[in-house]
Protein backbone atom coordinates (compact mmCIF):
# COMPACT_ATOMS: atom_id res chain seq x y z
CA UNK A 1 0.00 0.00 0.00
CA UNK A 2 1.57 3.28 -1.07
CA UNK A 3 1.95 6.26 1.18
CA UNK A 4 -1.23 8.30 0.57
CA UNK A 5 -1.03 10.94 3.29
CA UNK A 6 -0.04 14.59 2.94
CA UNK A 7 3.49 15.36 1.72
CA UNK A 8 5.81 14.35 4.52
CA UNK A 9 9.48 14.19 5.19
CA UNK A 10 11.24 11.16 6.56
CA UNK A 11 14.03 11.39 9.12
CA UNK A 12 16.45 8.66 10.22
CA UNK A 13 17.99 9.50 13.58
CA UNK A 14 21.13 7.40 14.15
CA UNK A 15 23.21 6.83 17.26
CA UNK A 16 26.13 4.38 17.26
CA UNK A 17 27.08 3.05 20.69
CA UNK A 18 29.98 0.95 21.92
CA UNK A 19 29.93 -1.03 25.15
CA UNK A 20 33.37 -1.90 26.47
CA UNK A 21 32.98 -3.89 29.67
CA UNK A 22 30.66 -1.87 31.89
CA UNK A 23 31.22 1.41 30.03
CA UNK A 24 29.02 2.46 27.16
CA UNK A 25 30.06 5.37 24.96
CA UNK A 26 28.62 7.08 21.92
CA UNK A 27 30.79 6.45 18.86
CA UNK A 28 28.85 8.81 16.62
CA UNK A 29 25.50 10.33 15.87
CA UNK A 30 23.85 11.46 12.70
CA UNK A 31 20.66 12.26 10.92
CA UNK A 32 19.45 11.77 7.39
CA UNK A 33 16.29 13.40 6.17
CA UNK A 34 14.52 13.63 2.85
CA UNK A 35 11.35 12.81 0.94
CA UNK A 36 9.37 9.76 2.04
CA UNK A 37 11.17 7.48 -0.41
CA UNK A 38 14.58 8.43 1.00
CA UNK A 39 16.79 5.58 2.07
CA UNK A 40 19.68 5.59 4.50
CA UNK A 41 23.05 4.28 3.38
CA UNK A 42 24.96 3.53 6.55
CA UNK A 43 28.51 2.26 6.78
CA UNK A 44 30.27 1.03 9.90
CA UNK A 45 33.92 0.18 9.37
CA UNK A 46 36.27 -1.40 11.90
CA UNK A 47 39.82 -2.70 11.49
CA UNK A 48 38.66 -6.08 10.23
CA UNK A 49 35.08 -5.65 9.03
CA UNK A 50 33.26 -3.20 6.79
CA UNK A 51 29.48 -3.31 6.93
CA UNK A 52 27.54 -1.15 4.48
CA UNK A 53 23.79 -1.20 4.42
CA UNK A 54 20.97 0.47 2.60
CA UNK A 55 17.91 0.87 4.81
CA UNK A 56 14.54 1.69 3.28
CA UNK A 57 11.14 2.18 4.83
CA UNK A 58 7.83 1.05 3.45
CA UNK A 59 5.20 3.04 5.39
CA UNK A 60 1.75 1.84 6.30
CA UNK A 61 -0.83 3.83 8.28
CA UNK A 62 0.07 2.51 11.72
CA UNK A 63 3.49 0.98 11.12
CA UNK A 64 6.26 0.60 8.64
CA UNK A 65 8.55 -2.10 7.37
CA UNK A 66 12.25 -1.49 7.64
CA UNK A 67 14.17 -3.27 4.92
CA UNK A 68 17.92 -3.50 4.86
CA UNK A 69 20.30 -4.64 2.13
CA UNK A 70 23.63 -5.48 3.72
CA UNK A 71 27.07 -5.84 2.17
CA UNK A 72 29.70 -7.01 4.64
CA UNK A 73 33.40 -7.34 3.89
CA UNK A 74 35.25 -9.29 6.56
CA UNK A 75 38.97 -9.95 6.89
CA UNK A 76 39.29 -13.72 6.54
CA UNK A 77 43.07 -14.13 6.71
CA UNK A 78 46.06 -13.64 4.47
CA UNK A 79 47.18 -15.08 1.19
CA UNK A 80 50.35 -17.14 0.74
CA UNK A 81 52.05 -13.93 -0.31
CA UNK A 82 51.00 -12.18 2.89
CA UNK A 83 48.24 -10.05 1.42
CA UNK A 84 44.91 -9.74 3.26
CA UNK A 85 42.05 -11.93 2.06
CA UNK A 86 38.49 -10.72 2.55
CA UNK A 87 35.12 -12.43 2.31
CA UNK A 88 32.16 -10.47 0.99
CA UNK A 89 28.68 -11.28 2.16
CA UNK A 90 25.41 -9.86 0.85
CA UNK A 91 22.07 -10.42 2.48
CA UNK A 92 18.78 -8.77 3.30
CA UNK A 93 16.82 -8.22 6.49
CA UNK A 94 13.21 -7.05 7.06
CA UNK A 95 11.44 -5.98 10.21
CA UNK A 96 7.95 -4.57 10.72
CA UNK A 97 7.95 -1.77 13.29
CA UNK A 98 5.67 0.73 14.95
CA UNK A 99 6.49 4.40 14.34
CA UNK A 100 7.38 4.80 18.00
CA UNK A 101 9.87 1.92 18.03
CA UNK A 102 13.58 2.42 18.41
CA UNK A 103 15.54 -0.14 16.45
CA UNK A 104 18.73 -1.69 17.74
CA UNK A 105 20.83 -2.89 14.85
CA UNK A 106 23.89 -5.06 15.45
CA UNK A 107 25.99 -4.61 12.29
CA UNK A 108 28.58 -7.24 13.26
CA UNK A 109 25.99 -9.79 14.41
CA UNK A 110 24.42 -10.42 17.79
CA UNK A 111 27.27 -10.48 20.32
CA UNK A 112 27.93 -13.56 22.45
CA UNK A 113 26.52 -13.57 25.97
CA UNK A 114 29.87 -12.84 27.66
CA UNK A 115 31.32 -10.52 25.02
CA UNK A 116 33.16 -7.55 26.52
CA UNK A 117 32.81 -5.36 23.44
CA UNK A 118 29.56 -4.74 21.67
CA UNK A 119 28.75 -2.18 19.03
CA UNK A 120 25.23 -1.38 17.94
CA UNK A 121 23.28 1.25 16.04
CA UNK A 122 20.17 2.82 17.50
CA UNK A 123 17.83 3.94 14.78
CA UNK A 124 14.68 6.01 15.07
CA UNK A 125 12.51 6.73 12.04
CA UNK A 126 10.14 9.70 12.21
CA UNK A 127 8.06 11.72 9.78
CA UNK A 128 7.20 15.42 9.69
CA UNK A 129 5.55 17.86 7.31
CA UNK A 130 7.64 18.43 4.20
CA UNK A 131 7.69 22.21 4.40
CA UNK A 132 8.62 22.60 0.76
CA UNK A 133 12.06 20.99 1.16
CA UNK A 134 12.81 18.68 -1.74
CA UNK A 135 16.41 17.63 -1.44
CA UNK A 136 17.71 15.13 1.10
CA UNK A 137 20.16 16.27 3.73
CA UNK A 138 22.52 14.47 6.07
CA UNK A 139 24.57 15.19 9.18
CA UNK A 140 27.10 13.00 10.92
CA UNK A 141 29.16 13.57 14.06
CA UNK A 142 31.89 10.98 14.68
CA UNK A 143 33.32 10.96 18.20
CA UNK A 144 35.49 7.80 18.18
CA UNK A 145 38.14 7.67 15.47
CA UNK A 146 38.70 3.90 15.86
CA UNK A 147 35.48 3.38 13.91
CA UNK A 148 34.59 4.91 10.61
CA UNK A 149 30.95 5.85 10.29
CA UNK A 150 29.30 7.07 7.10
CA UNK A 151 25.72 8.22 6.66
CA UNK A 152 24.26 9.14 3.32
CA UNK A 153 20.79 9.96 2.14
CA UNK A 154 19.72 7.90 -0.84
CA UNK A 155 16.94 9.34 -2.94
CA UNK A 156 16.25 8.94 -6.61
CA UNK A 157 15.46 12.41 -7.95
CA UNK A 158 11.93 12.99 -9.15
CA UNK A 159 13.27 15.88 -11.17
CA UNK A 160 16.63 17.51 -11.64
CA UNK A 161 17.84 20.98 -12.53
CA UNK A 162 20.36 21.09 -15.35
CA UNK A 163 22.48 24.19 -15.95
CA UNK A 164 23.65 24.32 -19.54
CA UNK A 165 26.11 26.48 -21.39
CA UNK A 166 27.98 26.24 -24.64
CA UNK A 167 31.64 27.31 -24.78
CA UNK A 168 34.22 27.71 -27.49
CA UNK A 169 37.63 28.89 -26.42
CA UNK A 170 37.12 31.88 -24.16
CA UNK A 171 33.65 32.66 -25.49
CA UNK A 172 30.49 31.21 -23.98
CA UNK A 173 26.75 31.24 -24.48
CA UNK A 174 24.22 32.62 -22.05
CA UNK A 175 23.73 29.87 -19.40
CA UNK A 176 20.33 28.24 -19.33
CA UNK A 177 18.63 26.42 -16.49
CA UNK A 178 16.09 23.70 -17.21
CA UNK A 179 14.11 21.44 -14.91
CA UNK A 180 13.82 17.93 -16.28
CA UNK A 181 12.01 14.81 -15.11
CA UNK A 182 13.81 11.47 -15.58
CA UNK A 183 12.13 9.57 -18.41
CA UNK A 184 9.96 12.64 -18.99
CA UNK A 185 9.00 14.51 -22.14
CA UNK A 186 12.00 15.77 -24.17
CA UNK A 187 12.68 19.50 -24.15
CA UNK A 188 14.12 21.57 -26.97
CA UNK A 189 16.31 24.62 -26.54
CA UNK A 190 18.73 26.81 -28.43
CA UNK A 191 22.27 27.56 -27.32
CA UNK A 192 24.71 29.68 -29.25
CA UNK A 193 28.21 31.00 -28.77
CA UNK A 194 27.80 32.94 -31.98
CA UNK A 195 24.19 34.23 -32.21
CA UNK A 196 24.33 33.78 -35.95
CA UNK A 197 24.96 30.02 -35.57
CA UNK A 198 22.61 28.67 -32.88
CA UNK A 199 22.54 24.98 -31.89
CA UNK A 200 19.10 23.41 -31.58
CA UNK A 201 19.10 20.67 -28.96
CA UNK A 202 16.54 18.10 -27.91
CA UNK A 203 17.18 17.14 -24.28
CA UNK A 204 15.97 14.14 -22.38
CA UNK A 205 16.86 12.99 -18.88
CA UNK A 206 17.10 9.24 -18.25
CA UNK A 207 18.18 7.03 -15.37
CA UNK A 208 21.66 5.50 -15.73
CA UNK A 209 22.34 2.02 -17.02
CA UNK A 210 21.73 -0.74 -14.45
CA UNK A 211 24.54 -1.11 -11.94
CA UNK A 212 27.18 -3.63 -12.95
CA UNK A 213 28.08 -5.14 -9.60
CA UNK A 214 25.87 -6.68 -6.94
CA UNK A 215 27.34 -4.29 -4.34
CA UNK A 216 26.41 -1.25 -6.41
CA UNK A 217 22.89 -2.64 -6.89
CA UNK A 218 22.41 -3.53 -3.21
CA UNK A 219 23.61 -0.15 -1.95
CA UNK A 220 22.00 1.84 -4.81
CA UNK A 221 25.26 3.66 -5.40
CA UNK A 222 23.87 5.20 -8.58
CA UNK A 223 20.66 6.52 -7.00
CA UNK A 224 21.44 10.19 -7.64
CA UNK A 225 22.96 9.68 -11.07
CA UNK A 226 21.10 10.97 -14.11
CA UNK A 227 22.00 10.88 -17.77
CA UNK A 228 21.39 13.73 -20.16
CA UNK A 229 20.76 12.59 -23.72
CA UNK A 230 20.89 15.32 -26.29
CA UNK A 231 20.69 15.32 -30.04
CA UNK A 232 20.24 17.95 -32.64
CA UNK A 233 16.98 17.45 -34.60
CA UNK A 234 17.72 16.47 -38.14
CA UNK A 235 21.18 15.23 -37.26
CA UNK A 236 22.05 11.70 -38.29
CA UNK A 237 24.58 11.19 -35.50
CA UNK A 238 23.71 9.20 -32.40
CA UNK A 239 22.56 11.07 -29.29
CA UNK A 240 25.28 12.37 -27.01
CA UNK A 241 25.04 11.09 -23.44
CA UNK A 242 26.40 12.79 -20.34
CA UNK A 243 25.90 11.10 -16.97
CA UNK A 244 26.64 12.46 -13.53
CA UNK A 245 25.54 12.88 -9.95
CA UNK A 246 23.39 15.76 -8.77
CA UNK A 247 26.38 17.30 -7.06
CA UNK A 248 26.84 20.72 -8.68
CA UNK A 249 29.91 19.65 -10.67
CA UNK A 250 30.24 20.98 -14.21
CA UNK A 251 30.72 18.24 -16.80
CA UNK A 252 31.92 18.84 -20.32
CA UNK A 253 30.88 17.20 -23.54
CA UNK A 254 32.68 17.91 -26.80
CA UNK A 255 30.29 18.45 -29.69
CA UNK A 256 30.98 17.97 -33.40
CA UNK A 257 31.94 21.34 -34.81
CA UNK A 258 34.27 22.44 -32.03
CA UNK A 259 31.82 23.64 -29.35
CA UNK A 260 31.77 22.16 -25.85
CA UNK A 261 28.58 21.73 -23.85
CA UNK A 262 28.97 22.28 -20.12
CA UNK A 263 26.21 20.65 -18.04
CA UNK A 264 25.80 20.83 -14.29
CA UNK A 265 23.29 18.59 -12.49
CA UNK A 266 21.84 19.90 -9.23
CA UNK A 267 18.94 19.10 -6.96
CA UNK A 268 15.94 21.36 -7.72
CA UNK A 269 15.50 24.34 -5.45
CA UNK A 270 12.77 24.21 -2.80
CA UNK A 271 9.35 25.28 -3.99
CA UNK B 1 55.03 -74.34 22.20
CA UNK B 2 56.91 -77.46 21.17
CA UNK B 3 60.61 -77.96 21.77
CA UNK B 4 61.44 -77.43 18.08
CA UNK B 5 59.42 -74.23 17.94
CA UNK B 6 61.27 -72.89 20.98
CA UNK B 7 64.64 -73.69 19.36
CA UNK B 8 63.47 -72.18 16.08
CA UNK B 9 62.81 -68.87 17.97
CA UNK B 10 66.26 -69.14 19.50
CA UNK B 11 67.75 -69.61 16.00
CA UNK B 12 66.00 -66.42 14.80
CA UNK B 13 67.30 -64.48 17.78
CA UNK B 14 70.80 -65.88 17.19
CA UNK B 15 70.76 -64.80 13.55
CA UNK B 16 69.67 -61.33 14.67
CA UNK B 17 72.77 -61.28 16.88
CA UNK B 18 70.84 -60.99 20.13
CA UNK B 19 71.85 -64.19 21.92
CA UNK B 20 74.30 -64.26 24.82
CA UNK B 21 77.35 -66.49 24.56
CA UNK B 22 75.80 -69.00 26.99
CA UNK B 23 72.59 -69.14 24.92
CA UNK B 24 74.64 -69.52 21.71
CA UNK B 25 76.53 -72.44 23.30
CA UNK B 26 73.25 -74.12 24.35
CA UNK B 27 71.84 -73.66 20.86
CA UNK B 28 75.00 -75.09 19.24
CA UNK B 29 74.83 -78.16 21.48
CA UNK B 30 71.16 -78.72 20.51
CA UNK B 31 71.68 -78.16 16.76
CA UNK B 32 74.57 -80.67 16.77
CA UNK B 33 72.20 -83.44 17.87
CA UNK B 34 68.91 -82.26 16.22
CA UNK B 35 68.78 -82.60 12.42
CA UNK B 36 65.37 -80.77 12.30
CA UNK B 37 66.76 -77.69 14.05
CA UNK B 38 69.95 -77.85 11.96
CA UNK B 39 67.72 -77.81 8.84
CA UNK B 40 65.68 -74.91 10.27
CA UNK B 41 68.84 -72.95 10.93
CA UNK B 42 70.10 -73.63 7.39
CA UNK B 43 66.71 -72.51 5.93
CA UNK B 44 66.76 -69.28 7.94
CA UNK B 45 70.32 -68.56 6.85
CA UNK B 46 69.45 -69.20 3.18
CA UNK B 47 66.35 -66.98 3.45
CA UNK B 48 68.39 -64.16 4.97
CA UNK B 49 71.10 -64.56 2.36
CA UNK B 50 68.43 -64.26 -0.37
CA UNK B 51 66.96 -61.15 1.26
CA UNK B 52 70.42 -59.59 1.55
CA UNK B 53 71.13 -60.27 -2.14
CA UNK B 54 67.72 -58.89 -3.16
CA UNK B 55 68.33 -55.69 -1.22
CA UNK B 56 71.70 -55.18 -2.88
CA UNK B 57 73.88 -56.20 0.09
CA UNK B 58 75.15 -59.71 -0.76
CA UNK B 59 78.03 -59.39 1.73
CA UNK B 60 75.86 -58.28 4.67
CA UNK B 61 76.47 -60.11 7.95
CA UNK B 62 73.13 -59.46 9.54
CA UNK B 63 69.62 -58.30 8.54
CA UNK B 64 68.16 -56.32 11.41
CA UNK B 65 64.52 -56.88 12.19
CA UNK B 66 62.22 -53.88 11.75
CA UNK B 67 60.69 -53.71 15.16
CA UNK B 68 58.29 -50.94 16.18
CA UNK B 69 57.52 -51.33 19.82
CA UNK B 70 54.13 -50.19 21.10
CA UNK B 71 55.58 -47.29 23.07
CA UNK B 72 57.57 -46.01 20.07
CA UNK B 73 54.50 -46.27 17.86
CA UNK B 74 52.40 -44.30 20.37
CA UNK B 75 55.11 -41.62 20.58
CA UNK B 76 55.32 -41.31 16.82
CA UNK B 77 51.52 -41.07 16.54
CA UNK B 78 51.46 -38.34 19.18
CA UNK B 79 54.25 -36.41 17.43
CA UNK B 80 52.41 -36.68 14.10
CA UNK B 81 49.17 -35.44 15.68
CA UNK B 82 50.99 -32.52 17.35
CA UNK B 83 52.74 -31.63 14.10
CA UNK B 84 49.41 -31.69 12.25
CA UNK B 85 47.67 -29.55 14.87
CA UNK B 86 50.59 -27.11 15.02
CA UNK B 87 50.74 -26.85 11.25
CA UNK B 88 46.99 -26.25 11.08
CA UNK B 89 47.21 -23.57 13.76
CA UNK B 90 50.07 -21.83 11.95
CA UNK B 91 48.28 -22.07 8.61
CA UNK B 92 45.08 -20.63 10.11
CA UNK B 93 47.03 -17.80 11.75
CA UNK B 94 48.77 -17.04 8.47
CA UNK B 95 46.11 -17.65 5.87
CA UNK B 96 42.94 -17.66 7.92
CA UNK B 97 39.98 -19.87 7.44
CA UNK B 98 36.25 -19.83 7.06
CA UNK B 99 35.75 -18.13 10.43
CA UNK B 100 35.24 -19.39 13.92
CA UNK B 101 31.47 -19.02 14.14
CA UNK B 102 28.59 -19.68 11.81
CA UNK B 103 27.87 -17.31 8.94
CA UNK B 104 24.49 -16.33 10.35
CA UNK B 105 26.08 -15.34 13.68
CA UNK B 106 28.32 -12.82 11.90
CA UNK B 107 25.42 -11.17 10.06
CA UNK B 108 23.61 -8.05 11.17
CA UNK B 109 20.40 -8.28 13.16
CA UNK B 110 17.55 -5.83 13.58
CA UNK B 111 15.96 -5.85 17.05
CA UNK B 112 13.37 -3.66 18.67
CA UNK B 113 14.54 -2.05 21.87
Amino acid sequence: MAWQGPAARLTYGVRVLLRNGADTSVVGTGEVTGPMETGLRLGVHSDSTDVDMLLNTFPEPDSFTLSGDFVATRLAGASRRGLPVYEQDEYRRHRRLAWTDTVRLHPFGTPRARARRELWVELRVTTAAAGGITRPSERVDLRDSTFDLTLEAVARPRRATVLLALVRGDAGSVPLQVDLVPDGIPRTLDLAVDPALPHHFELRLTPPEPARTARERALALDADVVCLRLNEPGSTTAANVLCGRLNNVARRLALPGGDTLVATFVWPAAR
Amino acid sequence: MSDHERWAREIEVELDGDLTLAEQAALARHVAVCPTCAGTRASHLELRASLARASGHPRAKIIPRQVLRGRTLALLTLLAALAGAGGGWLAHARWGGPGSGGLEASRATIDIR
